[in-house]
């Protein structure tokens, strides 16, 4: 049981740092992320590969996927400077979102395809006995979350999260006080990309093998809820909706002892409707989600 | 009764504050009323809270006495009340007739009224008549405006608003809006118009509502109002007037 | 390459319907619904109860399909949207990729993972000028022509097809012209469902039906919508013949797998540099 609780725990703190990644793009820099399911596998697979094949250490690898993620990601915004629909910013990120996990999929020869790759290595793996490495995990994966808060909560504190905040309000604005609002998006895409890819570290070290299937939409649905649930823009609620979400989740695993007569299938199918249901039911019933919505005046 | 539209205490606005703030507007029976103002005193906010685009957050609006503030915008204009916006006031991708069409098409008037109607129409607006199949968005800007105002028409309405007619119109144009508010009004129309081109509009005009910050400085006849050099003093609350 | 283009074809016209579909509740509702992959889903196996359980030939199964999805989303829109729909377009497209979740779920707790097919009786593929065509796509070309003259002629000369085309040009002016929104809501949900319906069946037709297939063309019709111009009909028909043709002639120098690469591309390319597509106009959203 305990292990399981700790697992679970391990589980909300990657998932708490890549909604807080949303959390940054959307909430705080006014960009939606549709394929964050993209970039997610994105930084699973570099930090896997940089291992495997690269033979880096771990910390290294992290470090190298991050840097992957965030200049992916800059490059989209980049690219896509002239989209100011949010809707169809939405759209042009979910696209490039699959773009990568077709990649994911397609190009056996660096990702294996559809057989995955197995055998991640984990920070320290051999290291520290096995009896004790899931309480070890679970100890980082907490410090990269408080860490992640702090810097993101620097980041929001300080003269760049200032412009930030201008340029989401109002982007004319911002730009005829000369401030170059092209360079702030690309650098809110980057940064939330860095985390993003950090979680995906994190994904990798959890499961130890990683393959296109871990990667379905349902990651998306798992994000937007957290952030949702979570509330608008503070990042503590970020984590508290990411709790809440898995949660929900891996209570629902319980149902095969409920219901046994339903197959797997059909109970996979059930935890799925469940989180569809629950994603609409928050967006109807807890709307303090995101104020900008409604286009009144948000206080930071 | 004399009046047939009446706001009585209204607040409306678009986020927090209010942009009218407590208006009282009458318009007579028959009769042509030109709302005049400095911008930003509210003169589009208070048409639109009248045609139901937006709440009114306190006051009442009535119609031949009866309370309009519950009603949709549809149910509004189904209930005699037409407006024709600043832009935005025709449907582009439309042609000229699926426009008129479309204005009448969901009023519940009868078949043989409809041809009553078009003929009517046509008979005003004969410039349009030649233009049928083009679409909307194709048109100059006054024939746009002509053909906004006919779709206004089209059902006969009892209370015709028109926020800025005349609006970037060329005189020619500017001169044929006014003489055809003036023809539609002596078919029974009464109107309640929001102007820029003070001086031309109250020429047409019975009576004049003078809009500033939010609330109603003064209410002249028109041909005073005209005869005042400065029209400034109005708008800053000086109610020597009446 | 004369068959892979006839191919092309085929895919377009498949999907020109659920292209017709987005385009519409796009222009009606002003948001991307992500759903309409799953609602063909739900429709094709709806057909296919009737059809392969109960023995219903398949034009009835799939009228019947038809107008069961077209009430079905109807429901779905005043329980799902309606709540939603002061709240933007992110919250809607949100919901939606949720409900897609949802309605692609039921039918997999319906009828599981195995694939199935309607029951039509077999007939042999014919060749005309080195192209080789089966009774499906037979069937696939006639019913859709017949759709989209069926389309045409309401949006042009019906009043609420008139109506549409007016919410979707200025909604705001449409309620000052008389025009009640939610009653063109609904009609535009229940001509989308019908639309997805039979998009669904053909597409069952074409491939097999499995929970995924309608999700799997959600790329390439949201593709052939955006092509056209989100709101034009007319651009939605353009837009799928022409995302299907260069889709399939793309396999011969792409690998198949990155089919899904031509579309995509499309997308990000268009609205990028030309938002409104090919005939739509920037839309005014109040």
């Amino acid at each position: 049981m305990t292990s399981y609780l700790v697992l679970l725990g391990i589980l909300v703190c990657f998932s708490a740092i890549l909604a807080l990644a949303l959390n940054f793009q959307w909430g705080l820099g006014g960009m939606v992320n549709f394929g964050l399911t993209g970039f997610y596998a994105l930084g699973a697979y570099a930090s896997a590969l940089f291992m495997l094949k690269g033979g880096a250490n771990s910390f290294f690898a992290v470090v190298g996927a991050m840097a992957v993620v965030a200049a992916v990601c800059g490059l989209v915004a980049f690219i896509t400077l002239r989209v100011t629909e949010e809707d169809y910013f939405a759209i042009v990120t979910l696209g490039v979102g699959e773009m990568l996990r077709l990649v994911a999929l397609n190009e056996d020869w660096l990702t294996k395809g559809a057989l995955g790759l197995t055998g991640v290595p984990r920070p320290f793996g051999d290291r520290i006995a096995p009896e004790y490495y899931q309480y070890f995990l679970l100890a980082l994966a907490i410090a990269l979350l408080l860490a992640t808060l702090w810097f993101l909560n620097a980041v929001a504190r300080s003269p760049f999260g200032r412009l930030m905040r201008a340029v989401r309000e109002d982007d004319v604005v911002a730009a005829t006080l000369g401030k170059n609002v092209l360079w702030v998006r690309v650098r809110i895409f980057a940064i939330g990309g860095g985390i993003i890819g950090l979680a995906g570290s994190m994904h990798g070290f959890y499961y130890q093998y990683i393959d296109p299937t871990q990667f379905s939409n349902i990651v998306l649905a798992y994000g937007f809820m957290a952030v949702i649930a979570g509330g608008r823009g503070a990042h503590g609620g970020a984590i508290f909706g990411a709790a809440a979400v898995m949660a929900l989740l891996e209570g629902s695993r319980f149902l095969k002892d409920l219901v046994p007569a339903l197959d797997s299938d059909q109970l996979a199918a059930i935890r799925i409707i469940i989180i569809g249901v629950g994603l609409i039911a928050l967006l109807i019933y807890r709307p303090q989600g995101f104020l900008r919505e409604y286009r009144l005046k948000v206080s930071p | 009764m004399t009046e047939i539209l009446r706001a009585a205490g209204l607040h409306a606005g678009y986020g927090t504050g209010d942009i009218l703030k407590g208006v009282d507007a009458e318009l007579g029976r028959g009769r042509i009323v030109t709302i005049i103002g400095p911008n930003g005193s509210g003169k589009s906010t208070l048409i639109k809270t009248l045609a139901g685009l937006l709440p009114a957050r306190q006051g009442e609006i009535e119609l031949e006495g009866k309370r309009l503030n519950d009603l949709s915008p549809p149910k509004r204009v189904r209930a005699g009340i037409a407006y024709v916006p600043q832009e935005y006031n025709v449907f582009r991708n439309l042609t000229v007739l699926e426009n008129l069409k479309i204005a009448r098409e969901f009023m519940g008037a009868g078949r043989s009224q409809e041809r009553v109607l078009d003929d009517e129409v046509a008979g005003l607006f004969p410039e349009l008549s030649e233009h049928h199949k083009t679409q909307a968005g194709n048109l100059s800007g006054g024939q746009r405006q002509m053909l906004a105002f006919a779709c206004a028409l089209t059902v006969r309405p009892k209370v015709l608003m028109l926020d800025e007619p005349s609006a970037g119109l060329s005189p020619k144009y500017m001169g044929d809006v006014f003489d055809k508010v003036r023809r539609v009004n002596a078919m029974g129309v009464s109107i309640l118009l929001v102007e820029q081109n003070a001086r031309e509009a109250l020429r047409i005009s019975h009576t004049c509502i003078v809009l500033a910050g939010g609330r109603v400085r003064a209410v002249a006849p028109a041909n005073e109002v005209l005869g005042m050099k400065d029209l400034n003093s109005l708008y800053l609350g000086d109610a020597t007037l009446h | 390459m004369l068959q892979t283009t006839f191919n092309g074809i085929i895919t377009g016209v498949i999907m020109t319907l659920p292209a017709l579909a987005v385009t519409l509740l796009f222009g009606v509702l002003k948001f991307p619904n992500f759903a309409v992959g799953a609602m063909m889903t739900v429709a094709a196996y709806m057909a296919f109860a009737l059809n392969a359980q109960l023995g219903w030939p398949l034009l009835p199964a799939t009228a019947a399909a038809a107008v069961a999805m077209g009430v079905l989303c109807i429901g779905i829109d005043q329980v799902t949207f309606k709540p939603l729909r002061e709240r933007g377009g992110i919250t809607l497209m949100v919901a939606s990729l949720g409900l897609g979740f949802i309605l692609e779920n039921i039918a997999r707790f319906a009828y599981g993972n195995s694939a199935r097919s309607f029951a039509i009786e077999l007939a042999r593929p014919f060749r005309f000028a080195d192209v080789r065509m089966n009774q499906e796509q037979m069937i696939t070309l006639g019913v859709s022509t017949a759709a989209m003259v069926a389309m045409w002629l309401l949006l042009t000369r019906s009043p609420m097809g008139r109506a549409m085309r007016a919410v979707a040009d200025n909604p705001s002016l449409a309620l000052v012209r008389g025009i009640e929104s939610p009653r063109v809501i609904r009609w535009t949900w229940f001509i989308a469902g019908m639309l997805l319906a039979v998009g669904g069946v053909l597409i069952g037709m074409d491939r097999a039906l499995e929970p995924p297939m309608g999700s799997n063309y959600l790329i390439s019709v949201f593709a052939a919508a955006i092509l056209g111009g989100l709101g034009s009909p007319l651009g939605a028909f353009v837009g799928a013949l022409v995302i299907g043709v260069v889709s399939e002639l793309s396999t011969l120098v792409v690998p198949p797998n990155y089919r899904i690469g031509v579309p995509l591309c499309a997308i990000a390319v268009i609205l990028i540099f030309r938002p409104q597509g090919l005939f739509g106009s920037p839309y005014i959203r109040k």
